[in-house]
């Protein structure tokens, strides 16, 4: 202590300026990098759905501005024009994000998605009309595969710097210098890295000799596969259909209900934590906030009805189809076996996306979830044997239909495999109330969506053959009917 | 003792020259300082000055050194289509060195201009083929022609005569007076920083080129907007690439707040409408100045249409015979008169299949293009939230319609005479920007080529985005008696 204040006084006083700016730089990088600044919360369910927090930001989020500059900078890469719109999201006027994207400022404003990105539905009366947007229906305009190679490639181009990033975040933002400083040196080469570290993962959906997903699809088991238990890429290949997730309280695992479409799952809080945790892209840092979220998920999901048929209904007509229903449909479709699995050989459709999963995969990756300290019933750890038979509330707003979505409207699936269309387009929202799913052929179709050839790997429209035996007024008369389920 | 007989002699002088030669490092650092930073606008207290040649913050982002402006119709001579900047239908005050619609700012060690909202809102109007021109601020710009202007630009800068070597002696020539530092650093640089910034700039706008010409008083502002997102133009459909209309005028905003603006409707809030319209003098949100807009927003709020009967007579029985008809035909979508814009349908959208007007501009306007638009001013209180997709052209107030001519939001039809005609005889092809006014039948003279050695432009209404058709029929007026047709154009002169 006396040797101390024996020390020259410019090293004391240095020794306090030092101190002084070491807690100034501290608590400078604390605030601008890593403080948690609430997220924004939402009174109305149907918002939180929408834009609300999950809690991604905090490992998948992408810095804002950069998230803003991405599609000004590479609109070469992207999908058409249009910047994110060119994707298929959902987005509502006057909407600074799209549906499914929320904003949370850890340090510095981050982006990430919801369960919304995937599950809100859009639908146009005709082609002068803007979309009716139905959140927690399939978004099958949503060009993911697009979207993940978009945010790959950026990162792999060389324009991908802080010179050619920061010109364009300038036309749009007004930052501080320090947040300037930041972006360019941290911000902006840190995002690069941590994109460029996915491409590993992603190898598959560069494969040339797999078809495009195309809009409204993805490849979930495989995802589930590359990313959460990081298991080596291997041969398999099975995009489906994004699935509404309304009214989840009709699933009973007690009566023996599974979940996703080869029921790989055992229930909605297991299949809602695994697909948070596919958005979250790590182990959520605050686990009691992750579940909450998914607590107040599959409250909100439960309860929610599937939308009412919004064209007219021929109720005579749909009185036939009743009769027709319980007749042909009802065996699978409203009895003790709805929700359960059919065997492949009964069901007959494409077996690939059941390739893409099998028990061993199931029991990693409820190890990893269990060693996160997240308590769920899981994965099925059985091998796969076919596909559940679905429960068919709001099936008018769920075309393309089968579960690889290789069947434009409910009609076509009710024709021999042979006069089902071979070749379509996806994503184009404008709705065909005469065959129940969306317009998807001509030329606004063309332009708007994207291929779907069922000669393609995992894309073929085969099995679910029931409807052959039924006349052509019989067809209409139950596509009548099924417009009321 | 013989090595240094006065040591403290010496470092006095050491301590001397220290601080002689920090103080003269500090003088050249302020100085310096002074000349290079000072980042200030050409100020105006009079409102419609401001408006005319007040900055809105857009110089900073790709204003011209105000010397190589003014060399610059030299400099690029045979691109511009006569001589100076009047050429392309620039309007000159007298005694003014920049256009109506410049503004001039101190940055970078330079003066620099750059367009402000003027340029397209202000136009000059005579009354007889020998009277002086008056200047109305709020109109649109009938004589520039904005897509020959930005052409001029693109192939100026590129031009071979755009270097250091052939701009700086005009500059001085002209009367400027540069010292060493202006002439081997400041200006060769700003040569080729202007090169860069208005090759980018008209890079992002190079849909222009594939479009046909707009002629005067028009311009395409929804592909311009695209721009502003750096849109692919390459992948653009073609029936989206045109949007070309009509300068719309700018008076009485505080009465519009709230009724669907821009020809298709597609925003109802007049600041975010203006926001955007600053995109297009380089305003963007870093940079802009929003008490200047805010200047300019309190100015047209209010401000009014010059009076027709100020400069031409009015006959008032005609016009009480022409306020019956307006009354039955017109009102519920066009207000009460030309200062009380209450109507049923005023400020809403009709659908295309109704009005029937051309669809380009419509179109041009895509569903992507409006979710887009609620991006700009991001992290700020000023966010765009409310651009809409629509799906047909707006009902406009009508407040000095007379200055509105050409008429349709693609200013096809050359008066009001002959909007009230069916398409079919409307004219095929008219003369566009002369400011000389036909108070017959309510428009500019259409009918010559050149005047006072100045040449129109002949507006082909078989081109594309240029269909004179629709807004007719029985209920738009166009079978009215001759009789009713000029009694209501006598009444419309009092808006």
């Amino acid at each position: 202590m006396g040797k101390l204040m024996q020390l020259p006084r410019w090293v004391k006083v240095g020794a306090v300026l030092i101190l002084i700016s070491g807690i100034l730089v501290g608590y400078i990088g604390w605030d601008r990098f890593l403080r948690i600044y609430p997220a924004q919360t939402f009174d109305d369910p149907k918002e939180r759905f929408k834009y609300g927090s999950i809690g991604a930001e905090q490992d998948a989020g992408i810095p804002y501005w950069i998230f803003y500059a991405l599609p000004r900078v590479f609109p070469d890469m992207l999908p058409g024009p249009g910047g994110y719109a060119a994707f298929g999201v959902a987005w509502e006027h006057g909407q600074e994000l799209p549906i499914g994207f929320s904003k949370q400022r850890i340090g510095f404003d981050r982006v990430a998605n919801n369960c919304a990105v995937c599950h809100t539905a859009s639908y146009r009366v005709q082609h002068h009309a803007n979309p009716v947007l139905v959140p927690t229906g399939p978004n099958h305009t949503l060009d993911l595969e697009a979207f993940f190679r978009f945010l790959v490639d950026c990162a792999k181009d060389p324009r991908f710097n802080a010179d050619t990033l920061m010109a364009e975040i300038d036309l749009a933002a007004d930052l501080d210098w320090i947040d300037r400083l930041a972006y360019r040196y941290l911000i902006i080469p840190i995002t690069r890295k941590r994109l460029l570290e996915r491409e590993d993962q992603f190898q598959w959906i560069y494969r040339h000799d797999f078809p495009e997903w195309g809009r409204g699809r993805d490849d979930a088991m495989n995802l589930t596969k590359y990313f959460m238990i990081r298991w080596p890429m291997d041969d398999s290949f099975g995009p489906t259909d994004m699935p509404s997730i309304w009214n989840l309280k009709k699933y009973r695992p007690e009566l023996g209900h599974r979940m996703n479409f080869a029921g790989d799952s055992h229930n909605p809080y297991s299949v809602i934590i695994d697909s948070a945790l596919g958005l979250m892209g790590a182990e959520p840092k605050d686990k009691d906030d992750f579940l909450g979220h998914i607590d107040w998920l599959v409250e909100y999901l439960s309860a929610k009805p599937a939308p009412a048929y919004p064209f007219e209904i021929d109720s005579a007509k749909a009185g036939e189809g009743e009769q027709l229903f319980a007749d042909h449909c009802a065996r699978c479709h409203a009895s003790d076996r709805t929700g359960t699995v059919v065997a492949l050989a009964e069901i007959g459709t494409d077996r690939e996306r059941m390739d893409t999963w099998n028990e061993k995969a199931a029991a990693e990756a409820n190890e990893v979830v269990d060693e996160m300290g997240i308590e769920r019933k899981g994965l099925v750890e059985e091998p796969l044997s076919g596909y559940v038979a679905q429960f068919l509330d709001g099936i008018w707003l769920r075309a393309p239909y089968l579960h690889n979505g290789s069947v434009p409207t409910l009609y076509d699936l009710l024709l021999p495999v042979a006069q089902r269309p071979v070749q379509f387009y996806r994503g184009y929202n404008v709705y065909d109330p005469l065959k129940v799913g969306y317009i998807s052929q001509g030329k606004e179709a063309e332009h708007a969506g994207t291929l779907h050839d069922t000669r393609a790997r995992a894309n073929s429209a085969q099995g679910h053959e029931f409807g052959g035996g039924l006349s052509e007024q019989q067809r209409w008369a139950l596509l009548e009917y099924m417009k009321t389920l | 003792m013989t090595t240094d007989p006065h040591p403290a002699h010496k470092s006095r002088w050491c301590r001397i020259a220290a601080v002689i030669t920090l103080m003269i490092v500090v003088l050249v650092a302020l100085s310096l300082a002074h000349r290079f930073l000072r980042d200030r606008p050409v100020e105006y207290d009079d409102p419609v000055e401001h408006f005319k040649y007040g900055s809105t913050g857009g110089e900073r982002n790709l204003g011209f050194p105000y010397w190589i402006w003014r060399v610059l119709p030299e400099v690029c001579a045979e691109h511009l289509p006569g001589g100076g900047f009047e050429s392309v239908g620039m309007i000159y005050e007298p005694g003014k060195d920049l256009p109506v619609g410049m503004s001039k700012r101190r940055h970078m060690g330079i003066d620099r201009v750059f367009l402000n909202c003027a340029v397209c809102h202000t136009s000059t109007v005579r009354t007889a083929i020998d009277a002086e021109p008056f200047l109305v601020a709020g109109m649109g710009a009938n004589t520039l022609d904005l897509m020959a202007f930005q052409k001029f630009m693109h192939r100026c800068v590129a031009d071979r005569h755009f270097t250091p070597n052939q701009i700086i002696p005009r500059i001085q020539a002209a009367g400027a007076e540069l010292d060493l530092i202006d002439r081997r650093i400041v200006y060769p640089l700003a040569v080729h920083l202007m090169r860069d910034g208005v090759a980018g700039l008209l890079g992002r706008l190079r849909f222009i080129h594939t479009q046909p010409d707009w002629g005067p008083g028009r311009v395409d502002t929804f592909n311009s907007a695209k721009a502003l997102f750096n849109y692919p133009i390459e992948d653009l459909r073609s029936d989206e690439l045109l949007g070309t209309a009509d300068f719309p005028t700018i008076w009485n905003q505080a009465k519009k707040q709230g009724m669907q603006l821009h020809w298709d409707g597609n925003n109802d809030r007049v600041e975010e409408r203006n926001l955007n319209a600053s995109f297009g003098t380089g305003a963007t949100p870093r940079l802009i100045d929003h008490s200047a807009i805010a200047r300019i927003q309190a100015w047209n709020a209010t401000a009014t249409p010059p009076a027709f009967n100020a400069h031409f007579p009015i006959e008032p029985d005609l016009a009480a015979q022409g306020k019956v008809v307006y009354e039955h035909y017109c009102a519920d979508c066009h207000g009460k008169n030309g200062s009380d814009f209450s109507g049923r349908y005023v400020g809403q959208v009709v659908p295309l299949g109704e009005i029937g007007t051309d669809p380009y501009r419509l179109r041009s306007f895509t569903p992507q293009l409006a979710l887009n638009l609620g991006t700009p001013y991001a992290g700020t209180e000023y966010r765009f939230r409310s651009f809409r997709k629509t799906f047909g052209y707006a009902n406009a107030p009508m407040d000095g319609v007379w200055l509105r001519a050409p008429y349709l939001h693609n200013g096809s039809v050359p008066t009001l005479w002959d909007l009230l005609q069916p398409s079919v005889i409307r004219p095929k092809t008219f003369w566009r920007g002369n400011d000389r006014y036909d108070q017959v039948q309510l428009g500019f003279v259409d009918d010559v080529a050149e005047e006072n050695g100045r040449a129109f432009f002949l507006y082909d209404t078989s081109v594309p985005g240029n269909s004179n058709q629709g807004h007719e029929g029985e209920r738009y007026g166009t079978q009215l008696t001759y009789d009713q047709k000029w009694a209501l154009i006598e009444y419309l002169k009092t808006f």
